[in-house]
């Protein structure tokens, strides 16, 4: 048995074939980028024990994620907020773990989507469930853990095929495995849900120029926001008076501890705006939360400027506009005072 | 640490680095293990590096009075000693909830409304390993059977060696200290070899494990709906094939690792799907476990110098005890008390209806022994007894209304990736994976370790934990 030369053979056949797997996927269209993981959420959690009165911390569901950019808000007023917000889930879970676990008095932006901010505060249901699994991750989160996520940030940073993307643009083994399709003894109705955005290290979010440009993209991502209802479909999960009383409280803490607190309603357009003026009409559910909760509120209804936004796909602004978004409302914040700076 | 993550890979380049370089001499190169080793553990949960230490303290102690003391009474207690704070941390920490459930259950039966929160006791990881590894040292001073460790240095390092700290294979007092007596290298092929097994260990976890099965047992046990019989068997086999290649895959990478440092770990596993009946199994499967509970509890319990009835009952016992050490559940010990059943029957088989396997009728009964081997990983696998009868009655159809929820291709993967597992167990049964690799040309090796590592990458895995950590 010569091991020196399978060992040798090993080294050279998987470095050429790790080379050859990079420019496949490369030429594939695929680019390195970082994961949206819970490891990366809970490296910009970890930034709020160290926040000062000065800081701004994001929570909320994907509009604020889409719609706040970084930079942008950064060159308005010199603080680059920490993005928490989390796709597809209420922002309770954060806003509650904000209050209760850390000493946090600078402002919190919370981005109302209303399907998602009024949908549930039991522990079970998904909106929740995301949420509270990244907290819960973050406090949870050991050494080793830790130290694979910051030694997996240069890898990401460099090579196209590490990525953690599920679904149609999952390119690991087992993504790459689940794409093989036989028969159809199981019904799968799922339209595919290719991703749409690209995140940067502290969670800035970009929509891909793509979905902006090419309709039958934005058509794609569409056919997966009303596949399984209509707008005329009521919600599965609304419980508008758990989520005030339940919100009321932490904000309470949070106010009388002398934090800052701003809630924004973000641009919808077709089959959202639709169901949510169908469901959450503003009356009864923005405007009698910022009467409940009593703090500065702002909804993209109010500012002339924000009436015509476009979303491509229904819900969130694309790259470019989503800059204009951010500039404009830091813009309305200061003015109007709302900022803690 | 996990063996799967860029962590482990960069402690594991250090601890080989500073072991191999000339900064120190035998007696730091094992200081500078024990201290990786706490690093390793502490990783994890720092705190509870403390328990280690502990365990390494009490059982010291107790091994060193049991060398030199002579009266019998004496030598008992500080046998109990150690058997009192070692299984002390598995009651606490792995049996509390679960003794305290099951207290409310008998207080609540007999009409005494008593009802207790849950302890929500975090769970050491390795617990049951390091706890079991020790207590063997104390057990065979007592006994007389090995001498005491030459200095705590090497006791300590017996205890914590972080290859097989946190999931195995058990290794006996006189296995390993022994070996840290004199400076141990690795040989050129030894240390090749060794980066041979962690490789193929890997693979095992993260390729046929993780990427190519868990998905599908997931699901399926997972699922909350009575599932079509098909669904029901092939999550089952899929859980086969993941929990032999997780834990199968732990120890040839904790194996390969201490062979890189020149120690020499035993085997934990010998193609175990290929045994003919359950007493083979259990010189194939997780063997240092069960030679642990064969030595110590076994044969204690009379093993077989007692006619049959006590035999059966001893036999029963450890089983049944085998499977609550895997977990606090009562699905655990059916998981055990089944086996018990098996190793039961087959002893009356042997007795009663004798007959001569050939080569014949060998893959057969090799077949039969994994078919009943996995109606066992049900109760093993399901968290709740209502999902394993579930299983059980759509596996046996009795359930004709079930959901399918695996897709053709799912189950056409599955069920190859475990027939191929199950020819490579009976072609190998009476070889070893070092046989066969001294009789292939290293071109062919070369290539083979290449796609192993190639899939390894590309598979990347989410660093998802091993199975037998839990326990």
């Amino acid at each position: 048995m010569n091991l020196k030369k399978s060992l040798t053979i090993t080294i050279i056949i998987s470095i050429i074939g790790i080379i050859l797997w990079e420019f496949f996927w490369r030429k594939q269209g695929k680019y390195a980028d970082f994961d949206g993981n819970e490891a990366l959420w809970a490296t910009q959690r970890a930034k709020v024990e160290k926040a000062n009165p000065k800081d701004v911390v994001l929570i909320g569901s994907s509009r604020v994620l889409f719609n706040v950019q970084l930079n942008e808000w950064e060159k308005e007023t010199s603080i680059r907020p920490i993005q928490l917000a989390i796709p597809g889930s209420t922002p309770l879970p954060v806003f509650h773990d904000l209050v209760n676990n850390t000493n946090f008095k600078g402002t919190i932006l919370v981005g109302v989507t209303p399907g998602l901010f009024f949908s549930t505060v039991s522990k079970e249901k998904r909106p929740w469930r995301w949420s509270q699994s990244m907290v819960d991750y973050y406090h949870e989160q050991t050494y080793a853990q830790r130290m694979n996520h910051q030694l997996s940030i240069p890898l990401q940073k460099s090579l196209a095929f590490i990525s953690e993307k599920k679904g149609v643009d999952g390119i690991n083994l087992k993504e790459l495995i689940g794409h093989i399709k036989i028969g159809n003894r199981v019904k799968n109705d799922e339209p595919p849900f290719p991703s749409f955005s690209d995140i940067d290290i502290d969670r800035n979010v970009k929509m891909k120029a793509k979905t902006s440009k090419d309709t039958s993209f934005a058509n794609i991502i569409k056919r997966v926001w009303n596949n399984k209802s209509t707008d005329t479909t009521p919600p599965k999960n609304i419980d508008k008076k758990g989520v005030l009383e339940f919100f009321k409280k932490d904000t309470k803490t949070f106010i009388n501890r002398g934090g800052n607190l701003i809630l924004l309603r973000s641009p919808s357009t077709g089959y959202f705006r639709n169901k949510e003026n169908n469901f959450f009409s503003r009356p009864e559910y923005w405007d009698e939360l910022l009467e409940e909760i009593n703090v500065k509120g702002y909804h993209f209804e109010d500012y002339e400027k924000f009436k015509n936004l476009d979303c491509p796909e229904w819900s969130h602004l694309s790259a470019t506009d989503a800059q204009f978004f951010t500039t404009e409302l830091v813009k309305i914040l200061k003015t109007d005072g709302a900022l803690s700076i | 640490m996990l063996f799967n993550s860029l962590s482990f890979v960069l402690f594991l380049i250090i601890v080989l680095t500073l072991y191999y370089s000339k900064l120190f001499k035998w007696t730091g190169k094992k200081r500078m293990l024990l201290l990786s080793s706490y690093i390793f553990y502490g990783m994890w949960n720092p705190p509870l590096v403390i328990l280690l230490w502990i365990s390494t303290i009490v059982d010291w102690t107790a091994g060193k009075r049991l060398a030199v003391e002579d009266n019998q009474k004496k030598r008992k207690m500080w046998l109990l000693l150690s058997m009192f704070v070692n299984l002390g941390f598995l009651a606490f920490f792995k049996y509390g909830d679960f003794l305290l459930e099951n207290f409310v259950v008998v207080m609540n039966s007999i009409g005494i409304d008593f009802q207790a929160k849950p302890m929500d006791i975090i769970l050491p990881m390795g617990i049951s390993f390091y706890t079991f590894q020790t207590m063997s040292y104390t057990i065979d001073m007592y006994k007389r059977k090995i001498e005491p460790a030459r200095t705590f240095l090497d006791f300590a390092l017996y205890v914590t060696f972080f290859p097989q700290l946190v999931a195995g294979p058990i290794v006996r007092a006189k296995d390993l200290i022994t070996q840290f007596y004199e400076e141990k290298k690795a040989t050129t092929n030894q240390f090749i070899w060794g980066l041979f097994l962690l490789t193929i260990g890997l693979f095992q976890k993260v390729v046929m494990a993780d990427t190519l099965l868990a998905g599908t047992s997931d699901a399926v046990f997972g699922s909350s709906k009575l599932l079509h019989g098909v669904d029901a068997w092939v999550g089952t086999i899929a859980f086969s094939g993941q929990i032999f290649f997780d834990f199968a895959g732990y120890s040839t990478c904790a194996i390969g690792i201490a062979l890189m440092l020149g120690i020499i770990l035993p085997d934990n596993f010998r193609y175990p799907y290929a045994s003919l009946g359950f007493s083979d199994l259990w010189k194939r499967w997780h063997i240092s476990l069960s030679s642990w509970l064969k030595d110590y509890l076994y044969i204690p319990l009379g093993g077989n110098r007692h006619g049959i009835t006590r035999m059966y009952v001893a036999l029963m016992l450890t089983m049944l005890i085998g499977g609550l050490w895997h977990g606090a559940a009562w699905t655990f010990m059916v998981w055990g008390g089944l086996h018990g059943t098996y190793l039961i029957l087959e002893r009356l088989q042997r007795k009663y209806l004798p007959f001569k396997i050939t080569k014949w009728n060998g893959i057969f009964l090799a077949f039969i022994t994994f078919s009943c081997v996995n109606i066992t990983w049900v109760f093993f696998r399901a968290r709740e007894f209502e999902t394993a009868w579930n299983m059980i009655k759509s596996m046996f159809y009795m359930q004709t209304d079930g959901v399918k929820i695996l897709d053709t291709f799912t189950i056409i993967k599955v069920t190859t990736v475990i027939a191929i597992m199950f020819l490579c167990h009976w072609v190998m049964r009476n070889t070893s994976m070092k046989d066969v690799s001294l009789k292939t040309s290293p071109y062919v090796l070369g290539v083979v370790w290449a796609i192993m590592t190639f899939l390894i990458i590309i598979a990347q895995g989410s660093g998802e934990q091993f199975i037998y950590f839990q326990f």
